[in-house]
Formats: structure tokens, C-alpha cells, sequence
């Protein structure tokens, strides 16, 4: 598993383990009221669920799995167009997708508690830009993945 | 495939097809009117589809495919047999509890209610920080 995926996967572990645990803590709040804050845990539960462990994991997995491009010599040359890493497409920019995506999940998981808590506008404003986080995350991962996607139809 | 992995598979593919009958049931309690219980179900529905369908078959999945330990590192290549089936144990428990006991929370809430339900998202979280510990170390380089 190459390190970028690596990342991904761990990332998503934690994502899994902390939207349970504040899942959890939603529950127990129905019956030991733990405080007039926990309610407001519920929006860091479903991103840190369905974006952090659900869609991280699957962009981790994609990039590890989906089948390489070709390595692409070109006639008269012994140098490879592409080889390693740069077979599975943009290296660097699937690091911009996953700084994009945890800058977006993180922003939204403590900035609309923190708004809902303390009416600081701060915290809306991080919150509300998350989505741009978010959103500049897709637009990479697809750019980066398209080309070994239309690779498979090509090879039929 | 390791009979761990399914297991899992195979429960995630109950959970869809029954999360999709329940849904079914609900749209058509919208023309029908079935019964009350089916109109305050929605987030155990919702519940039955993220966690034991799409979670269980990422965990199920993973556990079959990551890279395996090597016999230097672990005797067993998927790491502690038992650890897996407490995650399996601890999730389809606590999902179940919640699915059987939320519905008649939210139509009249009682304290034990309130603790089964509580009991079931500790038994979730403990399902979720076991499966972390199962995998962590297999996430790593494959050997050449």
C-alpha cells in the first residue's frame, strides 16, 4: 500500500473511532444528561462518519487499487514517460486532495460546535469555508483518477 | 476469503437488503398507514445502512484485503482472530439494540430505553476502536 493511501486509510481510522465515540456520547446524553453542549456534537458525528472514515477510506483504497496506467515508453526512447508512483497519476496533487479534504472535515467538526456554543461569528465563518475545503478535495480526486478510469475502457 | 470476512460480508448484505424493505415499508406507510412505528424508524433506518451495511463492508472488505502480517511479525496473518469477532460481536449487538429500542424511545421515552440505547452506542464506539486496533498495524507497505 503506497504512502499516500497509507495516510488516507489511517486517517479515516481515526475519523471512525472519533465519530462513534461522539455517536456514543450522543446516546448516553438521552439518558445521563452529560450537558446542554452535547447536542451539538451531532454535526461532527455524521461528517467524521460519512466523510472522514466512509469517503476518506474509499479515496485511500481507489488510489491503492485501481489499475496503474501504463508505464508509456515512447518509441526511440528508453526513458519511461511514467514509472513508480506517477503510474498510479499525480502524486502531489493526491496530497492536495487529502490536505483539502481533513482542512474541510476539521474545520466543520470543531468550527459548528464551537459556533453553536460560544455565537463567536469566527466559528461560523470557519465552518461555512469548509464546504470549499470539501469541495476543491472532489474536484482533485476526480481529476486525478479520470485518466486511469478511461484507461480501463481503453484497454477493452 | 477468510470466514471472518464473511461473516461480515454476508451480514452487510443483510443489513441492505432489509434497510431497503424497511425503506420500502415506510414509503408506502406514507399512502398506506401501516403503523406508527414505521414513521419514527427513519434514523434506525439510516443507521442500518451507514453502519451495518456500508461500515461492516468496509471492515469486512479491509479485513480480507489489507496487506497481511508477515509470520516474522504475527503467526496469524490477519491478526487476533478473537479481536475480530469482538468488533463483529460488539457492532451487529449494538446496532441491533438500537434498532429494536429507538423506535419506542421516540414514541414515549423511558429511562431504560434511554440506557439500552446508551449501552448500544458504547457497544458501537467499542466495535469501532477494536476494529482501529485490528487493522492499524496492516496498514503498511506491501513487500515487494
Amino acid at each position: 500500500m503506497p504512502a499516500t493511501s497509507r495516510a488516507f486509510v489511517k486517517a479515516s481510522i481515526l475519523y471512525l473511532c472519533s465519530g462513534a465515540i461522539l455517536g456514543a456520547l450522543l446516546l448516553i446524553n438521552r439518558w445521563v444528561p452529560l450537558g446542554s453542549a452535547i447536542p451539538a456534537l451531532r454535526v461532527p458525528h455524521i461528517q467524521a462518519l460519512i466523510v472522514g472514515w466512509l469517503t476518506q477510506l474509499i479515496l485511500g483504497v481507489a488510489w491503492w487499487l485501481f489499475p496503474p496506467l501504463k508505464i508509456g515508453l515512447r518509441p526511440g526512447e528508453t526513458r519511461p514517460v511514467r514509472r513508480g508512483q506517477q503510474q498510479r497519476g499525480n502524486e502531489p496533487l493526491f496530497w492536495a486532495t487529502f490536505v483539502c479534504l481533513n482542512a474541510g472535515i476539521l474545520l466543520q467538526v470543531v468550527g459548528a460546535p464551537l459556533y453553536s456554543w460560544t455565537r463567536i461569528d469566527l466559528f461560523n465563518v470557519l465552518a461555512s469555508i469548509s464546504g470549499l475545503f470539501l469541495l476543491a478535495a472532489a474536484i482533485a480526486f476526480v481529476l486525478n483518477m479520470w485518466g486511469r478510469v478511461r484507461a480501463l475502457g481503453r484497454g477493452k | 476469503m477468510p470466514p471472518i470476512a464473511r461473516t461480515y460480508i454476508k451480514t452487510a448484505f443483510a443489513y441492505f437488503v432489509s434497510a431497503f424493505v424497511l425503506g420500502a415499508l415506510m414509503m408506502l406507510d406514507r399512502w398506506l398507514g401501516f403503523s406508527r412505528w414505521l414513521r419514527v424508524v427513519y434514523l434506525s433506518q439510516l443507521h442500518l445502512l451507514v453502519v451495518g451495511w456500508i461500515t461492516q463492508l468496509a471492515i469486512g472488505v479491509a479485513y480480507w484485503m489489507f496487506p497481511r502480517f508477515l509470520k516474522e511479525q504475527d503467526r496469524r496473518p490477519r491478526g487476533s482472530d478473537a479481536l475480530a469477532w469482538a468488533v463483529y460481536a460488539c457492532l451487529n449487538i449494538g446496532l441491533l439494540l438500537r434498532f429494536l429500542v429507538e423506535p419506542f424511545y421516540l414514541m414515549g421515552p423511558k429511562p431504560w430505553l434511554a440506557a439500552t440505547m446508551a449501552l448500544s452506542g458504547v457497544l458501537q464506539a467499542l466495535a469501532a476502536v477494536g476494529f482501529g486496533l485490528l487493522i492499524w498495524d496492516r496498514i503498511r507497505a506491501m513487500e515487494p
